[in-house]
């Protein structure tokens, strides 16, 4: 199974490539399969009438809300082989959880074929800078799993601006300056916030790089969960001013531990193709995203926001069907998030469970420079 | 009556000329509403600050507050005369709003403004205060000590627009202790309380002067500090971080209430699950539930039900859903956005996640095709807030005593227990409730409706902000006032 997994995210072209209806067909294999190596899915998706016998669609397959990771194992069976365990975050009350995989393969095909197409379309060797610890100081994140394998696997080398928790500016300032003077572009790699506090540090200290052209950034995770609210054309604007990477090669991601693949906005692919960036993420085609009214879990109109639930065939060790409590909209293979309630806003003498949740998301983004 | 412009912001005449204003939209993009505010600069609060303490000084200070306190109570009066142009300017905007639907709205007026009428300003100042007469000169305690109370010379009231209303009884009690005010409304319901202070000035224009009524962002360090830094007190309504941030901000000495984020939750005895009244109860339970949405304090997310009534917990949750259902029309709920409505789905599918999978015998009971209501049952008791709008939790429990210990970890954040009991019963779950700090313990079914003299997060709403200044000349203490006798008795 893993290797017809594999071979098909591999290979499925990216635009109308499913003629065949392969995608429907390994879901429902995948699905029936998660069924019986995931005890705790199995018996859920029976309880909610759709056990592996009873579907015959794959919209049809039990999505399991995204913070059932944090109270229940949904991870296929192993005896302590798994060679990574992610830890999840921030949907709802309680402990973090868990995603253990016996296997990265499905995770690395999904996300090297993902991130070359929307990062590396000019299959560029760049020396990689990531705003964020190395592997070895985050061993349950899947996003510094993500940045290592990049690191690796795609790039020509890799500096890492976090050690022991702690962002230590003189270094990008060096890798930056490096790539400067030996006209060198590079590759940035982090999380939103993490760019955004190098950027307030930049404007404090009247520090600005003209860094190569075709340097690129990644940028992961804007300001949702946190009290800090970024707007996008801010992030662009400052990446513009103090790097002097343009927008068209700014690229921010959209991803979550309990799914295997991640989605990209287009901006350097167009740039590359000589076209106009379109709105929102891509969605590989391993991956199907329903939008559904939040009242009553019908299926939107294409273009009109509703809750979203992801299926995703690089899911194979846990269940690839989640319900998330993001709202989005889609048109073809294309996702557009809509904005949070800006936290600020959010105050009265009630709402606990937001605070609750908040306290969680800090604790989590603590956890993660 | 939502034509045109609403002026979201009151100022008193003197500065209100040379304020500068500017319209801003509120609410979600497709819906948004147009409001004119004053523009807010840290020099602009300075200015206020000191217009409100020379008004308080020239206009207030010496009033006699019977004379204060009958203006407000004629003021509330016009809020409950539904042909009043205050009360349907009210109606009309805080559903402009858009947070709560017309019954809601009419249900708080009601509620907020009818304690307050008809001698209901004197009777709570009384209450808390031992005399009206005690804010005007010293008078003698129940103790026979004359003491006399001051209300700060000002003081900073910051709203949540989390329920409709809110804002009433503080700006009530500031005036209410001779105390002028500047207050910040909420983004979510910025409204009542500028049209509360123009009908003030209508009716007492000495009264309007001491006050000022703007809106600006939370989190905007530099305004935020500007009011806080130097007011003598401050009682806030807010998130936890806005609460901490204002701790930080405040002047050492100043007098401070600050009401976080709690919830509430009730207790259902089995003597009182008998067939004939459980429909009764769970109506009341479910009312309780649905006004507000949950949004407020005061709003149950659990309710503990005791086995081995004539029914059963399990049955009281069946007819606790049927009395929801009921409401949707009868008391409907706001439209949710997504992220809301997104929420509550996926709170529901983690109740399935754990009925299929747990062995607390849960069961997951909702409306069809909406999110308006979400039962979520199981036995056993255990505290866990829902995502509110009406999400709640229903446990079967052995007694008060499981409850009180579910409850202990988290007991700073309840603000109340709702009780249905019978007879006896009601000291005794009155005693263990108490034992646990909860601050408030009242019947089932009128858990959002607080007396005005009782407290709110276990304190006054005048007390904690007087000081107080007390004769003790000896025996021959000077002339003092006597608060009338109570029942005169036959001489």
């Amino acid at each position: 199974m893993i290797q017809e997994l594999i071979r098909f995210i591999r290979e499925v072209p990216w635009e109308g490539g499913d003629a065949g209806g392969a995608f429907a067909d390994l879901a429902l294999r995948s699905f029936r399969l998660q069924c019986e190596s995931i005890p705790e899915y199995g018996a859920y998706a029976r309880h909610m009438g759709a056990g592996p016998d009873g579907v015959r669609d794959w919209r049809e397959i039990p999505a399991v809300p995204a913070s059932a990771f944090r109270s229940h194992d949904l991870s296929a069976r192993s005896e302590g082989d798994e060679a990574v365990t992610f830890e999840t975050s921030g949907t709802t009350i309680s402990l973090p959880g868990r995603v253990r995989l016996r296997s990265t393969e499905l995770y690395e095909a999904s996300l090297s074929r993902n991130f070359a197409r929307h990062l590396l379309p000019d299959r560029a060797a760049l020396q990689a800078i990531i705003f964020g610890p190395p592997r070895s100081e985050a061993q349950h994140s899947s996003l510094w799993f993500m940045a290592d394998h990049v690191a690796r696997e795609l790039c020509a080398g890799a500096t890492w601006i976090v050690e022991g928790g702690e962002p230590r500016w003189e270094r990008a300032d060096e890798e930056l300056a490096r790539s400067v003077a030996e006209r060198r572009p590079v590759l940035l790699l982090g999380t939103t916030l993490l760019f955004h506090a190098y950027f307030a540090r930049c404007a404090r200290e009247g520090v600005r790089f003209a860094l190569p052209a075709g340097s690129r950034a990644m940028d992961t995770g804007g300001a949702k969960g946190t009290r800090v609210e970024i707007r996008r054309d801010e992030v662009e604007a400052a990446f513009a001013r103090v790097l002097a990477i343009p927008p068209s090669h700014v690229v921010n991601e959209y991803g979550m531990a309990e799914m295997g693949s991640q989605f990209y906005q287009d901006t350097l692919l167009a740039t590359k193709e000589r076209r106009r960036a379109r709105p929102g993420f891509v969605i590989p085609p391993w991956v199907r995203t329903r939008v559904l009214d939040p009242e009553t879990m019908r299926e939107r109109p294409r273009g009109v926001p509703g809750l979203l639930v992801h299926y995703d065939l690089a899911n194979l060790e846990i269940p690839l069907a989640i319900q998330t409590e993001d709202v989005g909209a889609r048109a073809e293979s294309r996702l557009t998030l809509e904005g949070r309630l800006p936290e600020a806003e959010r105050r009265g003498c009630s709402l606990p469970f937001e605070r609750f949740l908040e306290r969680e998301r800090e604790r989590v983004a603590e956890g993660e420079p | 009556m939502t034509q045109g412009l609403f002026d979201a912001f009151y100022l008193p005449p003197g500065v209100a000329e040379e304020a500068e204003t500017s319209v801003q939209r509120f609410g979600p993009a497709h819906d948004s509403v147009e409001l004119r505010l004053a523009t807010v600069t840290p020099a602009a609060i300075g200015r206020w600050i000191d217009a409100l303490r020379a008004a308080r000084a020239e206009r207030l200070a010496r009033r006699p507050a019977a004379e204060i306190h009958r203006a407000l109570e004629r003021v509330a009066q016009r809020f409950l005369d539904p042909g009043s142009a205050p009360r349907r300017s009210a109606m009309a905007w805080l559903q402009r709003m858009g947070q709560f639907s017309a019954p809601m709205i009419e249900r708080a007026l009601e509620d907020t403004f009818r304690p307050l009428a008809s001698g209901g300003v004197s009777r709570w100042v009384a209450s808390e205060v031992g005399s009206v007469a005690a804010l005007d000169a010293p008078a003698r305690d129940r103790r026979g000590i004359p003491r006399r109370a001051t209300g700060p010379e000002w003081m900073l009231q910051i709203y949540a627009g989390n329920v409709p209303g809110l804002p009433v009884w503080p700006l009530y009690s500031a005036l209410a202790m001779k105390t002028a005010l500047l207050a910040k409304t909420s983004s979510m319901e910025p409204v009542l309380a500028p049209l509360l202070a123009r009908t003030i000035a209508g009716e007492d224009p000495d009264l309007a002067a001491c006050m000022a009524v703007v809106w600006w962002k939370g989190g905007s360090t530099e305004l935020d500090r500007a009011a806080v830094r130097d007011a003598p007190a401050v009682l806030a309504f807010g998130g936890e971080h806005a609460i901490a941030s204002i701790a930080r901000e405040a002047y050492p000495d100043a007098r401070m209430v600050l009401h976080g984020p709690k919830v509430s939750v009730a207790y259902v005895s089995r003597a009182s699950l008998t067939r004939a009244g459980l429909g009764g109860v769970a109506a009341r339970a479910a009312y309780d539930v649905a006004l507000y949405d949950q949004q407020g304090c005061l709003s149950p997310h659990a309710i503990y039900v005791e086995r081995g009534g004539d029914v059963g917990p399990a049955a009281f949750a069946a007819a606790l859903g049927q009395a929801l259902e009921e409401l949707r029309d009868g008391l409907p709920r706001r439209v949710l956005e997504a992220e809301h409505a997104a929420r509550v789905q996926l709170y529901r599918a983690q109740a399935h996640f754990e009925a299929a999978l747990e062995s607390r015998g849960t069961r997951v009971l909702t409306s069809s095709q909406s999110t308006d209501w979400t039962l979520v049952y199981e036995d056993g008791a255990r505290f866990e807030p829902t995502p509110a709008y009406r999400t709640v939790r229903v446990h079967a429990v052995s007694g008060a005593e499981e409850v009180a210990d579910a409850l202990a970890p988290a007991a700073r954040y309840i603000e109340a227990i709702g009780v249905e009991a019978k007879g006896s019963e009601r000291g005794k779950l009155a005693g263990t409730f108490a034992s646990t700090g909860i601050p408030r313990i009242a019947a089932l079914g009128s858990l959002q409706r607080p007396a005005l003299t009782g407290t709110h997060g276990g304190v006054h709403r005048i007390l904690p902000f007087l000081h107080w200044s007390t004769v003790d000349l000896g025996a021959t203490a000077a002339k003092t006032r006597r608060p009338p006798p109570k029942g005169r008795k036959r001489s």
